[in-house]
């Protein structure tokens, strides 16, 4: 590559697959990122310094051997890491990135994702300025006024979901057609002013909604 | 006369029974040796006192008096059986023989008894017949059905659970030959096994037991478990023990098939599973290979900043090999399915299908979906494995119920029925029916058209049915909703044979 190419920032890229560690790279890379690369939690811990992490953002996988990428993360935010981090987990693990989110995530990324879902991600990460450690400290009040407006059915709805639940179990468990809860999350997502659902979730987290 | 007298004393004297004579009042006159010897009294002791101060048990003064009133009134002879106590305080049960003696007025003076002291014997027959009643109440308590016959095969007893069991009454079938509670096939068994019983004419104690089909008043079978045991006395007797398992049977049943429901549900549960860890495993290399394509494609799109081709070529290759990984597994994973220890027997499919259906449709009113079933009469057997179609029956119900989520009319319908010498397992729904756009690959890994669906079902199915020599594909169903058809080849060495 040639030295005319402005950098958006560095991204340390914790995931223990190989091909994985290539293949995001050569995507990172092509998107005009810096990448870092580390094969475990337990690899970048033991590289890590504050030159390494200044002004970078961390994509790591919840899923690896060694210290998980949860781990990793609970870890950061004792510690007070100073960067955010952004995590990759399966697709439609929500559990899982609600409990990221928890631990200090800025964001989620369901595999497989595409370029433009996962630049949407690092932006989110590098505009937010956001260090692990200070991610849902407290609610916005915008956030508490936009949450009380929805209807007591809606925050029933927004809890199932962010406890993970499809719509289709909602309906069970609420009585109601799937459909039904297909609106309400309309609702709730155009109320919220959630751009989409992993907005969503970090709001539900950011409000201490628990399953 | 006075010879005579003495002759008649020496011969009260001499016998060895009780010979007693009393006056009109019941005072003793003359008590001999072997009153003496049955009583303890002598005759010192004894004469001149009254029978009923010393001799009869109060409680049987009122009927021996009246006895002997009788006696001395209406004269003649009286027959009466009561009890003398002796010195000791024990009871003699003594059979009376008395007779009136008459005085020269005519009048009856003298009461003369001669007794047999039949104590022992009463006492034997009491123990006998408070051994009978014993016998009698514990072949009527038994909680299993008692049956004795003779060697003619007439029925000699019936307890009480027998009349329960066979629901006759014992009135009804003593004398009746016991051919009548059982079945024509049992029948000819128990005459078989009558006849060896018979000419084995050893006296041996023999105790058989047998699984037997019982047969009722009301003309149900049963199954039953006999044993049987003789006993001789003066004619060989035949005890039939008859145990009505029915409730055994029905518990045995319902057990087994709770533990298939369990074993199917975890079965279902395992492929669930494998689902998830699939999904992990596929998404690193499909990561992969979407980030090589489109770390290619983001350059190519840098005009002022173009990639080498060989940067390219190595990405791309990188991608296929990925893609390659992917398809290994998906490989992999059909394999498994395919070279799992395959269990094939041949089975009743209408049977097969009845089970799965019962455990795919659970749920199914919870959604407001009408289940209907039909399973064509000229189905039979296939030599199949049964958990392997089962679980594409469950996975096609499933899929149907899914598909009708939004559906006005909601009516799922399995059905069986022979074509063209295959069975046909069909299932019908009203659903959004097939998406065009993953028609052609319905049957392949990862097409679906559910947003949580992984696509693995249908081609996990294809491999099953494949595997059967059978084929699956889908119709529509009269422009709303799919019918999914899986067709197996009918048969199977052993037709005819059990499902089990």
């Amino acid at each position: 590559m040639k030295a005319a190419r402005v950098s958006k920032g560095k991204i340390l890229l914790v995931d223990d697959d190989p091909a994985v560690q290539r293949g995001l790279s050569a995507l990172l890379l092509a998107a005009n990122y810096d990448v870092e690369i580390f094969g475990s939690g337990d690899d970048f811990l033991a590289k890590r310094d504050n030159s390494l992490t200044a002004g970078a953002a961390m994509l790591v996988d919840v899923y690896m051997p060694g210290v998980q990428g949860l781990e990793l993360l609970e870890r950061l935010k004792k510690e007070g890491a100073g960067f955010p981090v952004v995590v990759m987990t399966a697709h439609g693990d929500v559990p899982m990135a609600v409990r990221a989110m928890r631990s200090g995530a800025v964001d989620f990324l369901e595999k497989p994702f595409t370029a433009s879902e996962m630049t949407a991600a690092l932006d989110r990460a590098f505009s937010s300025l956001q260090p692990v450690e200070e991610v849902a400290s407290h609610a916005s009040i915008k956030l508490q006024r936009d949450y009380a407006a929805l209807t007591p059915r809606e925050r029933e709805v927004l809890r199932e979901i962010v406890c993970g639940d499809t719509n289709k179990e909602i309906a069970r468990k609420l009585d109601v057609s799937p459909r039904t809860v297909e609106v309400h999350r309309h609702n709730i997502m155009s109320k919220m002013e959630a751009k989409n659902f992993a907005e969503l979730v970090r709001m539900a987290v950011v409000l201490e909604i628990r399953c | 006369m006075d010879l005579g007298r003495s002759a008649a004393d020496s011969i009260i004297e001499a016998v060895a029974t009780p010979v007693v004579i009393l006056n009109r009042d019941g005072e003793i006159v003359c008590f001999n040796r072997a009153c003496e010897i049955m009583t303890g009294y002598s005759r010192e002791e004894a004469i001149g006192r009254s029978v009923w101060e010393f001799l009869i048990p109060e409680g049987e003064i009122p009927a021996v008096r009246e006895v002997f009133d009788r006696t001395r009134d209406a004269g003649g002879s009286t027959q009466f059986t009561n009890s003398w106590k002796s010195k000791s305080g024990e009871l003699r049960v003594i059979e009376w023989s008395n007779r009136a003696l008459e005085d020269s007025a005519g009048r009856a003076a003298y009461i003369l008894a001669a007794g047999v002291d039949v104590t022992a014997v009463r006492s034997n027959e009491r123990a006998l017949s408070e051994s009978r009643a014993l016998l009698s109440s514990i072949i009527n308590a038994s909680p299993t059905a008692i049956v004795t016959i003779d060697v003619a095969g007439s029925i000699l007893g019936f307890s009480r659970q027998a009349e329960e069991t066979f629901g006759y009454s014992q009135a009804e079938v003593i004398g009746k030959p016991v051919k009548i509670l059982m079945p024509p096939a049992e029948q000819l068994r128990h005459e078989g096994n009558m006849r060896r019983y018979i000419e084995s004419n050893e006296a041996r104690e023999f105790r058989i037991t047998r699984p037997v089909t019982g047969l009722r008043a009301n003309g149900q079978e049963f199954p039953a478990i006999l044993h049987v045991t003789e006993f001789r006395d003066d004619q060989r007797v035949f005890v039939g023990f008859v145990e009505d398992i029915t409730e055994q049977r029905a518990t045995e049943r319902r057990l087994a098939d709770t533990q298939f429901e369990l074993r199917h549900a975890s079965r279902v549960g395992a492929m669930g599973e494998m689902a998830t860890s699939i999904a992990h495993e596929l998404n690193q290399p499909l990561t992969a290979a979407a980030s090589f394509i489109e770390a290619v494609s983001l350059s190519l799109r840098k005009k002022d900043n173009p990639p080498r081709l060989e940067d390219a070529v190595v990405l791309l290759d990188e991608a296929v090999s990925e893609i390659r990984r992917a398809s290994k597994i998906i490989r992999q994973m059909r394999e498994f399915v395919r070279k799992r220890r395959s269990a094939k027997a041949v089975h009743k499919v209408n049977k097969v299908v009845e089970e799965a259906c019962a455990i795919a449709v659970i749920g199914a009113d919870e959604y407001g979906v009408d289940v209907e079933t039909r399973f064509g009469a000229d189905v039979g057997t296939a030599s199949i494995d049964r958990i392997q179609i089962q679980q594409v029956v469950i996975n096609l119900i499933r899929n149907a119920i899914d598909a009708m989520q939004e559906s006005e009319e909601k009516h799922l319908t399995i059905s069986t029925a022979m074509k063209d010498g295959m069975i046909e397992i069909r299932v019908a729904d009203t659903g959004v029916g097939i998406p065009t756009a993953i028609k052609s690959r319905l049957f392949e890994p990862f097409a679906t058209s559910k947003s949580d669906g992984m696509g693995v079902g249908l081609s996990i199915s294809k491999s099953i049915v494949d595997a059967h020599q059978g084929e699956i594909f889908a119709t529509e169903n009269n422009e709303k909703g799919s019918i999914f058809v899986v067709r197996l080849p009918a048969g199977g060495e052993g037709e005819g044979g059990a499902s089990q």
